[in-house]
């Protein structure tokens, strides 16, 4: 097919129409360009684009499978969601860059080679530090240039890992990738992929930035940036072990954080790490029904996440806040909010009927198939705190829990109808997961109701759900933050500072005063006899014409006076003296 | 607004509230007796409220391990960064 259309082109083109509109004019704008990308995504049939020849590379900028093509419905439905809940914003640039970051991840997505992915990476990064910066906040502003800093550091690895393919295989066609042949190329590209993984250890940049994000530029934060990454990673690094080993630590990591931590946005952003942990340890299990499992849980991840990221972005939104411990009772107030949130919440801890149920457990059960029992009950611990973090404790402090002095109200229309349209879509990948199932990369036959599965749940959730009411007090939110690894390079950064003020640059003056006094003392000195040494040594012994020159161009430099009349009358002289010669 | 009556009737009898989730509990663990274990294939999937056990102390020691961590390292004042 000759007219495949980018759907990259349809963010890009149709954001920069938009600061031409306003109003209502502007809204149908903003809604019309995910609505024809998901009429693209819905008609595109499997096959290769958009072939270009450049530098004598071959760059394919559509490459649609059914990998590609899983992941590009959920970006296009999400950002239809992200699009709605964001309507009320006027800032032009804002949306701009909400649609450049979608734009980018899709290009991302159909990528068929290492430069093409590597222009979109590089867009998606630049584009999504402005859904923090837009929130205008001094915390907002120093924790983007930390979030630009960081992916530019991954942006480098990843593409000193494609020169690297590049010179030893001689093209950038990016497939998956064996384990056994994996050298350093490989594994620069691995850690570019797995920083926007927010793999551990280069993960701190997630919790660091999507909670000063905009209200509404989190809600797409928290969907494309890690989705993309998992995207690429299935399909380079499938089968690789330390992905299997390092999902599973990311994902007890996160809801370890996610317990402790204050901030509503912040418990979220931490839990992300713990969910795309387990798409992680599903790429590394590798098998097919692990590869399938991480994409399922992918698309569920990113809708039910986006939903309790609405919630807690109304909540913000509303009240000013989203620290646990100021707020509470909001059940009164803002009770659809709540009834968002808490979808979203069992939707993500894995409730039957909601679609973390049907997606995650394939993940597990990929687990179980392989005979790796200790990932499984990993994640099965991490299951555990999903549901006491982001399911009980911020359900309880938030809208629950002791009544605080807000009184707030529900949030503006466009934010309720993307919460419930995202609430709906949640139950219904539950009730019915089989379309989802049908877009998924293999062909696997997998069942989530069976007894034994809804016996697992029902213990897992029931127990935490029981616990967490024995032990409630000891989980009330702490007005505190949490050290991460971040603090290497945010205190790293004031430690160097100070060692440069304190030691490197009066280590420098000092310096400097010493080769005033010694060095260039020494240095003229040397000069000055090198000097003499060619004037009366090597001169005298050639034939003395370097002393004649200089001492026949001290006697004309004596002429040169710089008065005007001085010179017509040597010149004058000059002239009668020829005249002179010529006559007699 | 019904979801607010609601709640609010709820809050109001807390005692039938507890016995609702004491029978839940009761109906999780029969459950698991009776539930078929035709897949079972390692020992965990073989041992009756093998989860039930998994889920309450693994949720015991997270928050304990988890707050533990806070209160010892972790945890800092807000102003931490400047």
């Amino acid at each position: 097919m000759d007219s495949w259309l980018h759907p990259a082109l349809v963010y890009f083109l149709g954001s920069l129409l938009l600061p031409f509109f306003q109003g209502k004019a502007r809204q149908v704008l903003a809604l019309m360009i995910p609505l024809f990308s998901i009429f693209l995504v819905a008609n595109m049939p499997e096959g290769v684009y958009g072939q270009v020849q450049f530098l004598g590379l071959e760059l394919t900028f559509g490459r649609v499978d059914k990998l590609s093509l899983v992941f590009a419905w959920v970006f296009v439905i999400m950002a239809l969601l992200g699009t709605i809940y964001g309507l009320h914003v006027k800032e032009s640039g804002h949306v701009l860059a909400g649609n450049f970051y979608v734009g980018s991840s899709l290009g991302a997505l159909f990528a068929g080679d290492y430069l093409t992915l590597f222009l979109f990476w590089e867009i998606m990064a630049f584009s999504s530090v402005f859904l923090i910066w837009y929130r205008r906040t001094p915390a907002a502003i120093d924790a983007g240039f930390r979030y630009l800093l960081v992916h530019v550091f991954g942006g480098l690895c990843l593409f000193t890992g494609i020169l690297l393919i590049y010179f030893k295989t001689g093209n950038l066609e990016f497939t998956a990738l064996l384990p056994t042949q994996a050298g350093l190329a490989e594994y620069l590209i691995l850690a570019g992929f797995a920083l926007n993984a927010a793999v551990l250890p280069l993960h701190a940049w997630l919790p660091d930035a999507y909670p000063e994000a905009t209200v509404e530029g989190a809600v797409l934060l928290c969907a494309f940036t890690t989705k993309t990454a998992v995207y690429v990673l299935a399909r380079g690094f499938s089968g690789f072990e330390i992905l299997a080993v390092m999902g599973v630590a990311m994902t007890i990591f996160g809801v370890i954080y996610a317990v402790i931590e204050n901030d509503m946005r912040r418990v979220l952003a931490y839990h992300i790490i713990s969910q795309v942990g387990y798409m992680v340890a599903g790429i590394g299990i590798g098998t097919h029904l692990a590869v399938n499992g991480a994409a399922a849980h992918a698309f569920a991840h990113i809708l039910y996440k986006a939903l309790l990221f609405m919630g807690a972005g109304a909540v913000l939104y509303m009240t000013g806040t989203a620290k646990l411990s100021q707020l509470g009772g909001l059940w009164r107030y803002m009770p659809l909010t709540m009834l968002g949130y808490v979808v979203g919440a069992v939707s993500i801890s894995g409730f039957p009927l909601f679609s973390g149920f049907v997606s995650k457990s394939m993940i597990v059960a990929a687990a179980h198939q392989e005979g790796r029992l200790y990932l499984m009950a990993l994640m099965q611990l991490a299951a555990i705190g999903t549901f006491l973090s982001v399911g009980l404790k911020v359900t309880y402090f938030a809208f629950f829990g002791k009544e605080s002095a807000i009184v707030a109200k529900e949030p503006p229309k466009n934010m309720l109808w993307a919460m419930g349209l995202t609430g709906a879509l949640c139950f219904i990948l539950g009730v019915y997961p089989d379309p989802l199932y049908a877009l998924l990369p293999f062909a696997v036959e997998y069942r989530p109701y069976t007894l034994h599965h809804l016996s697992e749940a029902f213990q897992l959730l029931t127990m935490t759900g029981l616990v967490f009411y024995l032990l409630v007090k000891k989980l009330a939110p702490e007005v505190k933050i949490n050290l991460d690894v971040d603090y290497f390079y945010r205190q790293g950064a004031k430690y160097f500072v100070r060692l440069d003020e304190g030691v490197i640059a009066p280590a420098d003056s000092r310096w400097g005063d010493v080769w005033k006094a010694v060095g260039l003392r020494l240095l003229f000195w040397k000069a000055a006899l090198a000097v003499k040494f060619d004037q009366e040594a090597i001169d005298g012994i050639v034939d003395g014409t370097a002393a004649t020159a200089m001492r026949i161009s001290a006697g004309v430099r004596k002429l040169q006076t710089g008065q005007i009349q001085t010179y017509i009358g040597l010149s004058l002289m000059i002239f009668f003296l020829v005249l002179w010669f010529l006559v007699v | 607004m019904g979801i607010v009556k609601y709640i609010e009737l709820l809050r109001k009898n807390p005692q039938t509230m507890k016995r609702v989730f004491i029978a839940w509990i009761i109906f999780v663990l029969l459950f698991d007796i009776v539930q078929s274990r035709a897949e079972a294939h390692f020992i965990i999937d073989k041992i009756y409220i093998f989860w039930s056990i998994f889920g309450a102390l693994g949720c015991f020691l997270l928050i304990k391990a988890a707050k533990g961590l806070a209160h010892l390292i972790l945890g800092k004042d807000e102003g931490y960064y400047g």
